[in-house]
């Protein structure tokens, strides 16, 4: 008899931290009942090695086009292998929690293949896959509550080795925190070689933004952390007409670090800044001096990532750098364990109950109320619960990473071979609470002045939309600033082409520029309404061979324009929908149909 | 089939022999192609004909004459799509005993079942040692199934796996039902604060969530604000701890007879 892991497998494919997320809390609902367990990500983990594992529960995440998390793409290939045989996981038992959302048409579809390819290769599932929905009431956790409470029920029935100290055993409350994931350390000013230096020279500022987000994150070395680049603003000018409505902005940013060589399509993600009073609000707050050294690593040493070169010891840097950096104090909500562990430092009693409220499933919908819904952020929590003293360990594993903002770059390095270019929208709305927010990222470069010279940390990667051949004809389809990717795209064809801008675009050699304003008029005109108005010459380009790129920030678009794409090729083409759909479906196949799509 | 690699098949398929025999001489001397090297099947009177009994993913290149406007058929397309090779070639020749008008509409009209057909660069050509014939070539396009970009921010992956190209794997949407492809039921939002018509998204871009802001303004009066009272005892610890009901939701949290702040909020904007 095969002696199987007594270790209970989690693995999660997260894009955003959420997978993460509810990968960490299954974690701690497992230690609660004294079972053994281990999370790995699907791109830590070889895939080679599941038939030796017992129980094995996934928690992924499905992106807005249907598609796997970045770090699921391997392992995932290697599931899809057609030689691997039907009986491959006989004997292994799973579970899946998927995290999607129901506005878009591929709802889920990862967490629905993975369950029933998971099957098909012979594993057994412990119970049906759990669904989370973000378009529901209160988030994807009013699938999860449920989902975990039968996975343990289950699990207790028919694995009851991973509880050896039985199905009704629950660590109590107390115990129950344990220690935080990070430890930070205190360094005097005298022990170091302090390069306290507040120059504005990028590349300290480089070397600081990788130590800080290094430590943050424990496991990535600094070396990949530091910002590609730095670019300073040397343009910044409105494309909407001054109103409350809408405020988009053309920006233009010269490289002031060495110039990276990038490509039209390309995605450029920008390091926000936070604004410094809430910076020092918030470190007042938790009673810390913002100017001591520190250091954090995590407390357990297998997560430390071993550095190559011995001699990087952590350097220190300054309380305050490090939260400016890494924590989001004043955008970004905290999750329902925050204010779990809130409720253990909170010394007044009726603050005590209502985060133990908010953590608890009954508490689930009033707290996507207060927290979710509203956008609190961590200073405002603070602020609503007075009493509360966390230490500063605790804040450091759960107040929200500082996040990067991407943006598609809508120049072509061909026309502006210095600079980089974007086109945004900075963003504003209010909540339920009739609460005014704005984001956190457009509002600052919204507010950056040219005159100023400061300094923003970027990085480069690809997107969705690959840079076409020169001469291969296009259909590009871009509204609101789903237009930017394609300002590059026409900068580019007009420099290749040596044609002057008017060629590039010109009806008379088949091509064209049509917009759709929404709002002109009172029945609603969109980019599908203008492709029908110009579906011969869409069909004509389709039949030299066009390849189609689709750009913007909504969920409905993308489909809304396949479906005018489908009733086009259907019409000009007098063949039947159904062969249509085909069509464009082997088009996509063949690398001729992009999306880029964000919300 | 060993020696498939050093030849390239060729299928022939015609509703009209006699002329077929005349015409391959000639198109095979203006393709310049060594007759010696191809291996050609040919297929007779399949004017009906909508099956062909070969495997997918054998013939090169599949070669058609034709006299009549009705052959081949919409199937037949499909099965030459099958039995060809990724990257094989296709040629459809159609003699004409009409008129030259009438050639353009039939030519626009394979094109078109050509073109859904999944094939690929369409081109028109004329053959000139045989009179009133025109022809299409076209190719069926090597796939890559998926594309796949390097992301900077890099994926490690210590995977051994021996990953061949990608027909070695199964098509992922075939693991999904017709019940996978349905949305769910969402429950209705029935809380009192919110109301039972419908809200803006999130990511409004119809223009509701601006009409909405306007049509709703705070509502408190100047005297709750100077003075604020709260029978419950609730309304100043803050929106963690207020009744749904509360007029000072919204707000940052206040000492009861102390004058409210209507901004204690960072990145509140300006009103």
């Amino acid at each position: 008899m095969e002696m199987k892991s007594k270790t209970l497998l989690i693995l999660y494919a997260t894009q955003t931290g959420n997978a993460l997320d509810v990968a960490e809390r299954i974690a701690r609902e497992a230690e609660r009942r004294a079972c053994t367990v281990v999370i790995r990500s699907t791109d830590d983990y070889d895939a080679n090695s599941l038939p030796a594992e017992d129980t094995v529960i996934f928690v992924v995440s499905t992106t807005g086009q249907g598609d796997t998390p970045d770090s699921m793409k391997v392992f995932w290939r290697f599931l899809l292998q057609r030689n691997i045989g039907s009986h491959w996981l006989e004997g292994i038992h799973y579970a899946v929690f998927g995290l999607g959302d129901s506005g878009y048409q591929k709802y889920n579809f990862v967490a629905k293949k993975l369950d029933k390819r998971l099957s098909d290769l012979g594993a057994t599932a412990v119970v049906e896959k759990g669904l989370g929905d973000d378009q529901h009431p209160s988030g994807y956790e009013a699938a999860l509550d449920p989902w975990l409470s039968s996975l343990w029920s289950r699990l207790n029935e028919i694995k009851p080795h991973f509880f050896p100290k039985g199905p009704d055993f629950l660590v109590s409350n107390e115990e129950l925190i344990g220690l935080p994931k990070f430890q930070v350390t205190y360094h005097n000013v005298d022990d170091i070689d302090s390069r306290l230096s507040t120059a504005t020279d990028f590349k300290y500022l480089q070397m600081q933004i990788g130590r800080a987000r290094s430590m943050s994150s424990g496991k990535v070395p600094h070396e990949k952390c530091k910002p590609d680049a730095f670019l300073k603003m040397v343009k910044n000018f409105p494309l909407t007409r001054a109103s409350h409505e809408k405020d988009v902005r053309h920006f233009e940013f010269e490289f002031v670090s060495q110039v990276i060589k990038y490509e039209i399509g390309d995605v450029l993600e920008v390091l926000p800044s936070q604004s410094p009073a809430a910076v020092d609000s918030f470190i007042q707050r938790c009673n810390l001096d913002p100017e001591s050294l520190i250091t954090v690593h995590p407390r357990e040493m297998e997560n430390r990532h071993i550095d190559n070169n011995v001699n990087t010891l952590d350097v220190p840097i300054k309380l305050r750098t490090f939260v400016e950096l890494t924590m989001d104090v004043t955008s970004a909500s905290p999750r329902r364990y925050f204010f779990e562990v809130m409720s253990f430092f909170a010394t007044a009693e009726h603050e005590k109950e209502r985060l133990q409220y908010f953590a608890s499933p009954e508490g689930r919908d009033d707290l996507y109320q207060y927290n979710q819904k509203e956008r609190r952020t961590v200073l405002e929590v603070l602020e609503d619960f007075p009493s509360v003293q966390m230490p500063f360990e605790w804040f450091v594993q759960l107040a929200p990473p500082l996040k990067n903002r991407a943006f598609s770059i809508s120049s072509s390095p061909l026309a502006h071979p210095t600079q980089v270019h974007l086109t945004v929208d900075v963003v504003s709305w209010t909540t339920p609470f009739k609460r005014k927010r704005q984001g956190l990222c457009s509002t600052w470069l919204a507010s950056l002045d040219p005159e100023q010279s400061i300094y923003i940390p970027v990085w480069f990667h690809k997107g969705l939309l690959p840079p076409p051949p020169p001469s291969l004809p296009l259909i590009v389809i871009g509204p609101g600033t789903g237009c930017a990717p394609f300002r590059g795209f026409v900068e580019e064809r007009a420099v290749q082409s040596q044609s002057e801008n008017d060629g590039v675009l010109s009806e008379a050699k088949g091509g064209g520029f049509y917009a759709a304003f929404s709002r002109d008029q009172p029945q609603k005109v969109y980019v599908q309404h203008k492709m029908q108005e110009q579906s011969e010459r869409i069909w004509n380009l389709l039949c030299e061979g066009a390849a189609i790129y689709v750009a913007g920030s909504s969920t409905k678009m993308p489909s809304d324009v396949m479906v005018a794409f489908e009733e086009i090729i259907s019409k000009e083409s007098g063949a039947p929908r159904e062969s249509a759909v085909r069509w464009l479906r082997s088009l996509e196949k063949a690398g001729k149909y992009h999306v880029e799509a964000w919300s | 089939m060993d020696l498939r690699s050093e030849r390239s098949t060729a299928l022939v398929v015609t509703d009209d022999a006699s002329y077929a025999r005349n015409a391959l001489d000639a198109i095979w001397s203006s393709e310049n192609e060594d007759q010696k090297r191809l291996d050609p099947l040919i297929i007779f009177q399949t004017s009906s004909l909508a099956r062909l009994p070969l495997q997918s993913s054998y013939v090169d290149q599949v070669i058609f004459f034709t006299r009549s406007v009705e052959f081949p058929v919409d199937e037949l397309y499909a099965e030459i799509f099958r039995v060809m090779t990724p990257g094989g070639k296709l040629v459809v020749y159609r003699s004409f005993q009409i008129e030259i008008s009438e050639v353009e509409t039939a030519l626009s009209a394979l094109e078109r079942k050509l073109l859904l057909a999944g094939f690929l660069e369409g081109e028109r050509f004329q053959l000139k040692k045989i009179a009133h014939t025109v022809g299409i070539k076209a190719k069926k396009p090597s796939w890559k199934i998926g594309s796949s970009f390097a992301i900077k921010k890099t994926v490690k992956s210590p995977l051994k796996i021996q990953m061949d190209d990608d027909s070695d794997l199964i098509d992922e949407d075939s693991l999904l039902t017709e019940e996978d492809l349905k949305k769910p039921q969402l429950p209705t939002v029935g809380d009192c604060e919110v109301g039972s018509t419908r809200k803006a998204c999130k990511n409004c871009t119809c223009g509701r969530a601006e009409q909405e802001e306007k049509v709703q303004k705070l509502e408190l009066s100047a005297d709750q604000l100077n003075n604020p009272q709260s029978a419950c005892g609730n309304c100043g610890l803050g929106d963690a701890f207020r009744c749904s009901t509360c007029p000072y939701k919204g707000l940052p949290p206040f000492k009861l007879g102390e004058k409210v702040s209507l901004s204690g909020n960072f990145l509140a904007a300006d009103m």
